[in-house]
């Protein structure tokens, strides 16, 4: 079975049909550490590359705004505010709302998320 | 993949000051309603005490009391 090898074996070994991956591909994981044979559950192989992708995305969407763009945001603000007394939600077409109302609906649910982190629970308040 | 979408700054600003307005909202809420839970738990427990010493007073009465009907 392939167990632990060892620190300065080869890297590459040809997986088998029945290999399993040990995470560590059989190296130590630390230098000075006895060398260990941890066995990786499919739960991690399952999950690392969908947490790729999340990431991939995360980290351009869902970051917090920089300071540098909460002025943006405030001129945002005045812009609706402006296109709103100018009456442009006359003209605002039936596509463009519901996009606007999923939006808002989204940041509703951010809400429920901080209450549900503020009261430590789910469902309710635990008192 | 489709390459991740340019949010822009209005959203994100509106997004995590809803988070941080309902982790405020939702801690000031709990610590309003704790008392009130507290109260509720302290009564449920002494009604419940009295409630067991009537039912232990009504069993020793039954066992004293001697009818031919038991």
């Amino acid at each position: 079975m392939s167990g632990c090898h060892g620190h300065g074996d080869a890297v590459t070994r040809r997986t088998g049909a029945g290999d399993q991956d040990y995470g560590n591909q059989g190296r130590s994981p630390k230098p000075g550490l006895p060398c260990v044979a941890p066995r990786s559950p499919a739960t991690i192989n399952y999950s690392r590359p969908r947490l790729a992708t999340f990431w991939y995305y995360a980290r351009v969407e869902l970051t917090p705004p920089n300071p540098a763009e909460i002025p943006k945001a405030i001129e945002g603000i005045k812009g609706l505010m402006q296109s709103y007394k100018r009456g442009r939600l006359s003209e605002l077409t039936v596509r463009e709302a519901l996009r606007n109302g999923l939006v808002a609906t989204e940041i509703l649910f951010w809400f429920y998320i901080g209450e549900c982190i503020g009261k430590g629970g789910l469902i309710g308040y635990n008192v | 993949m489709v390459p991740p979408v340019q949010v822009s700054p209005l959203i994100k600003f509106a997004r995590y000051s809803a988070l941080l307005l309902g982790i405020t909202y939702g801690s000031i809420r709990f610590s309003y309603l704790k008392p009130y839970g507290e109260e509720d738990r302290r009564r449920e427990a002494e009604e419940k005490k009295q409630q067991e010493e009537a039912a232990r007073i009504a069993k020793e009465l039954e066992a004293q009391e001697d009818t031919i009907l038991k």
